[in-house]
């Protein structure tokens, strides 16, 4: 004979994975770590942004570099002689709490202050898997167009620090840069949006002493 | 985009839990999708009937719920539903239906959640 059972399951995959985060920041909390998510379009400059950052910020900083392919900007980070952990993601377009967890056993977490988490070039998947970071900045540029923070609110919704890079371009690829600076504050009132060009120098101070100002909180 | 990992993680779970309860058939499943989670659950469901060939959950019912968005108000202590009327996710995140400010917190909508299953099993054998 058979019977029929109703077994309640209640598995949220999403609250696994933030449940593993909230161990990641411990785990960071532990060794004081600082820990920045830097998340953002293909080709906004996330990588140069960070590179410029190891160079200019006065602090032991180190980078997990997340990638489809991690080993072309992990390789990028490996010239300034700091730990770098490569991630590679695969066929997924997101890092997760657990791979983040690995890459922590990769790394001297004790001789760092400092660590970016770049994620896989993407304003979609990475909203919905909190790594364990402490805050989150995301980088796009006007090249990828200025209805790029319309169309993907909620990764904008939660950011803690919002960097709009190649404002030098703007005009040349036709992107009103305040339009972008304005659906920002639209979706996140409190938010800090900073106008940036890597190749001026524009906005790089001012990206440097939000960090910071974080980091003393 | 992430709908492949996302459902075969699901099916992990619903097989998982199967086998504990001495299943021997699977015959509904329910998963609730919050509606700002960045799943289509068309893809999901199509993905999940392909994971399922050759397993217990061949043949199961799969019912996607999907779980609206709720928010509270940080100005006017609104609690509830966001108004999604005629948006595309905007409104609902960034405005309160009831004060219009924008200093909402999102408390709904972002499930990923295996909620049950009803399964066959042998009569005699003891609940896991």
């Amino acid at each position: 004979m058979h019977k029929i059972a109703d077994v309640e399951i209640q598995h949220d995959i999403m609250v696994a994975n933030s449940k593993l985060a909230d161990k990641n920041q411990k785990i960071l909390d532990d060794a004081d770590v600082f820990s920045v998510d830097v998340l953002g379009a293909i080709g906004s400059g996330k990588t140069s942004l960070i590179e410029t950052l190891i160079q200019k910020m006065d602090h032991k900083i180190g980078v997990i570099a997340g990638d489809v392919i991690s080993k072309y900007d992990a390789g990028r980070f490996e010239k300034y002689d700091i730990p770098v952990v490569g991630l590679n993601t695969g066929k997924e377009c997101h890092l997760d709490a657990h791979l983040v967890k690995h890459a922590f056993g990769d790394l001297p977490l004790d001789s760092i202050d400092l660590l970016f988490v770049e994620n896989v070039g993407n304003l979609i998947c990475p909203v919905d898997f909190d790594l364990g970071s402490h805050i989150r900045m995301v980088v796009i540029s006007v090249s990828e167009g200025d209805d790029t923070v319309e169309k993907h609110p909620l990764i904008f919704k939660n950011a803690d620090l919002v960097v709009i890079n190649k404002v030098d371009i703007a005009d040349a690829v036709g992107a009103d840069q305040d339009k972008m600076v304005a659906d920002v504050k639209i979706l996140n009132p409190e938010v800090k949006v900073i106008k940036s060009s890597l190749k001026t120098g524009q906005g790089i101070d001012e990206i440097i002493s939000s960090i910071e100002s974080f980091m003393k909180q | 985009m992430h709908e492949l990992s996302m459902a075969d993680a699901m099916v992990k779970t619903v097989l998982d839990v199967a086998e504990k309860n001495d299943a021997t058939e699977i015959l509904e499943v329910t998963i609730e999708i919050g509606k700002l989670t960045m799943l289509n659950p068309e893809q999901l469901k199509f993905l999940l009937d392909v994971l399922v060939e050759d397993t217990l959950l061949k043949g199961a019912e799969i019912n996607i719920v999907e779980v609206p968005v709720k928010i509270n108000c940080n100005e006017c202590e609104y609690t509830g539903a966001a108004n999604m009327d005629d948006s595309d996710h905007y409104l609902a995140i960034v405005e309160c239906p009831e004060c219009g400010q924008r200093n909402v917190e999102i408390t709904e909508g972002r499930e990923c959640n295996v909620k049950n299953i009803k399964i066959e099993k042998e009569e005699g054998d003891e609940d896991a």
